[in-house]
């Protein structure tokens, strides 16, 4: 009998640990976390699951803001758009609060940048700090001069221990569509080596991929939150893991000197997972992987 | 049936070069860039001020030297009337392919795209030329054309200073030493000095400093200059080659430079056209249907003006002509280039709108063979 009870109370237990929409990062009280999205704003069906399995993991990982990878909305983008591809959608986060921290890709208007939800302020580049972690968003559309000497100067005078940059279009990327933009990776990786960038998030192609360390930096596409090209990935030996199968976010958290990284399929699924040390200065990495990273690899 | 010999109209060797060696520095970096990409983006960034910046101050004087020329009798600006209409006109085939530009990239989900509309006021002077004078051999058309083109991309430069994002505009003070090089020109010209080298190095240097320091292209810097430059009694015809024993200022100018600006013109193609095909997205079109369906249209509505307000088309010049006209202005080419370098850094926009200016490439053929159909010009059936 007490056998029996004991197995049922395990079985319970099990379904519980299995119903939890997301298996818990470290999730410590006084970490830096946040959940990024790229090529979201599609206002179909996929975008709204997505952000189903957002509100879902904000319920055991409460991350306090979101970065957006670009593309955060595509076709029209009046006042009902925004309605219908962003505050709906996110309905749930931006009334628990979550602040959501956008960067412009090639189907945003350039106007957007003065939309309030945004909180781009009004500008195409900007960054801001969260604890010890200072963000660098760019406009990669048009890198001009302006803007690399800011990101020069900002990342050599940020004080910060993780700096992390994020824009829309990828240095690094081995989907078909568009793979790598290496007019931008040639302006701004010297930088980003120069100045001890530690990981760079973009959108555009629509899939998720990992990234070897190049160079020191790591780099993580994520552009499917709401637009998805299946099978469009051709990885090569810069692909770490990658996911092409249904639509995905990212869970990130910076706990001292370790960044944890979660990316989540539109089902709920865990299709990759890993932790990242803090570099060193002289670039050497050692990233240790989750066993849901070896599940992507075909 | 034609003669190839005859069919193909004699130019200037500046105006052949500049048909083969562009398109052969765009081909080398298509290829290039969509074979190794790192190695032609650094190479390409290394050169880009040198290419851009300096040596295509000669090419764009050059063009402006065929200007000045045209102002002399026999040319085509010569009176300044004859200038009206196609003026006139240019005003409709700038604006409606920069309105249908607007329009199209934003219904092409690419609403970014629409800042580069003044790349749709681009005209390719010498492909105009040349196509014009396959298609009609010699017609009162052609001057028209090149009237409507100078018109158009003189329109196209006041919109790129008006609209640059990269203009860190320091107006009085680039004012200032625009000015002190315009007197140094005007100086040079009343004390009747002969060699170009003056207008170059004192009047075109701060010039070129004051287009500079004011973020305005600095290749423009001597396009004001050259008007001061003494040139012929006659215009001998757009882009016909200066005689090597011609001692008029801006002929000498011509012979010193034409070399070194057509090795600009080959770096300006292979600096600029690199484009990375999986950089391109819907957007790419928004362009070449914007002057394919608008420059056609515009140069009809713009002259159909311009004769509301009492000026007259030139003889034999037919609305058809006119129709096929506008698809000849419609090649932006070199112009288009530039305006896209000069509007848009580096980027995927900046990648979509040269390829929309190689694209635009098009109209040339597709006029020829409209010529054809509408039994246009020396193409029509006999």
């Amino acid at each position: 009998m007490r056998t029996a009870l004991a197995l049922i109370a395990n079985v319970l237990l099990s379904a519980a640990i299995l119903a939890q929409p997301t298996p818990p990062l470290p999730n410590r009280p006084d970490s830096v976390k946040f959940a990024a999205i790229g090529d979201n704003g599609t206002g179909g069906r996929p975008q709204y699951d997505v952000a189903q399995q957002m509100v879902k993991a904000r319920a055991v990982f409460p991350f306090d803001f979101v970065i957006m990878l670009g593309d955060n909305m595509y076709g029209g983008q009046t006042p009902a758009d925004f309605v219908k591809k962003f505050e709906q959608p996110y309905a749930a986060l931006l009334t628990a609060g979550v602040k959501f921290q956008a960067s412009l890709g090639n189907h945003d208007q350039a106007e957007n940048i003065n939309y309030k939800l945004y909180n781009m302020n009004g500008q195409r580049y900007y960054s801001y700090a969260r604890g010890n972690v200072r963000l660098f968003v760019l406009d990669s559309n048009q890198m001009d001069q302006k803007q690399l000497a800011w990101i020069d100067t900002s990342l050599r005078d940020a004080r910060e221990d993780w700096k992390i940059c994020y824009f829309h279009h990828p240095l690094y990327s081995n989907a078909d569509r568009h793979g790598a933009s290496v007019d931008l990776r040639v302006l701004l990786e010297p930088i980003f080596v120069k100045h001890g960038v530690n990981v760079v998030f973009s959108g555009h192609d629509h899939v998720y991929e990992r990234i070897k360390p190049q160079k020191g930096i790591y780099y993580f596409v994520s552009g499917a939150a709401g637009q998805l090209r299946r099978g469009n990935m051709s990885p090569t030996a810069e692909t770490a893991a990658y996911f092409d199968q249904d639509q995905s976010f990212m869970l990130v958290e910076i706990a001292g000197s370790e960044l944890h990284f979660r990316s989540i399929s539109r089902a709920g699924k865990t299709v990759d997972s890993g932790v990242i040390p803090r570099q060193p200065k002289t670039g050497a990495t050692g990233l240790t992987e989750d066993s849901h990273a070896a599940e992507v690899r075909r | 049936m034609t003669p190839w010999r005859t069919a193909v109209p004699r130019l200037s060797r500046f105006a052949v070069e500049h048909l083969l060696l562009l398109p052969l520095g765009a081909l080398i970096a298509l290829v290039w860039v969509n074979t190794r990409p790192e190695s032609y983006f650094t190479f390409a960034y290394a050169i880009a001020f040198a290419v851009n910046d300096v040596a295509m101050v000669f090419f764009f004087a050059l063009i402006a030297k065929e200007v000045v020329e045209a102002t002399a009798p026999n040319g085509v600006l010569h009176p300044w009337r004859r200038a009206l209409l196609p003026v006139v006109a240019s005003i409709g085939a700038a604006t409606v392919p920069a309105l249908i530009h607007i329009q199209v990239v934003d219904a092409l989900d690419e609403p970014m795209l629409a800042e580069a509309w003044p790349v749709a006021l681009a005209v390719d002077l010498a492909v105009t030329y040349f196509v014009a004078r396959v298609i009609f051999r010699r017609h009162p058309i052609i001057p028209f054309l090149l009237l409507l083109g100078i018109a158009s991309d003189a329109l196209g430069i006041l919109a790129l200073a008006m609209v640059s994002p990269a203009i860190d505009v320091r107006v009085m003070a680039g004012a200032l030493i625009f000015a002190a090089a315009i007197a140094t020109a005007v100086g040079l010209r009343r004390a009747r000095v002969k060699s170009f080298w003056p207008y170059l190095i004192a009047a075109g240097g701060l010039s070129w400093y004051a287009f500079f320091y004011s973020g305005l292209h600095p290749a423009l810097a001597l396009v004001p200059i050259m008007p001061f430059l003494p040139h012929a009694a006659r215009d001998p015809g757009f882009f016909v080659d200066a005689p090597p024993e011609a001692k008029d200022t801006l002929s000498r100018f011509e012979l010193w430079w034409k070399y070194p600006a057509q090795i600009a013109l080959f770096f300006f193609g292979l600096v600029n056209a690199g484009v990375p095909f999986g950089a391109l997205e819907a957007g790419t079109w928004g362009l070449p249907i914007a002057v394919i369906v608008g420059k056609p249209v515009g140069v009809l509505i713009g002259a159909g003006a311009a004769m509301l307000i009492g000026l007259h088309l030139p003889s034999r010049v037919t609305w058809r002509d006119l129709t096929i006209g506008g698809l000849i202005v419609a090649v932006g080419f070199s112009v288009g280039l530039f305006f896209t370098s000069a509007l848009l850094p580096p980027g995927q926009l900046r990648s979509e709108m040269y390829m929309g200016v190689l694209l635009s490439l098009a109209a040339a053929p597709l006029a020829v063979v409209a010529a054809k159909i509408m039994g246009v010009g020396r193409l029509a059936p006999e």
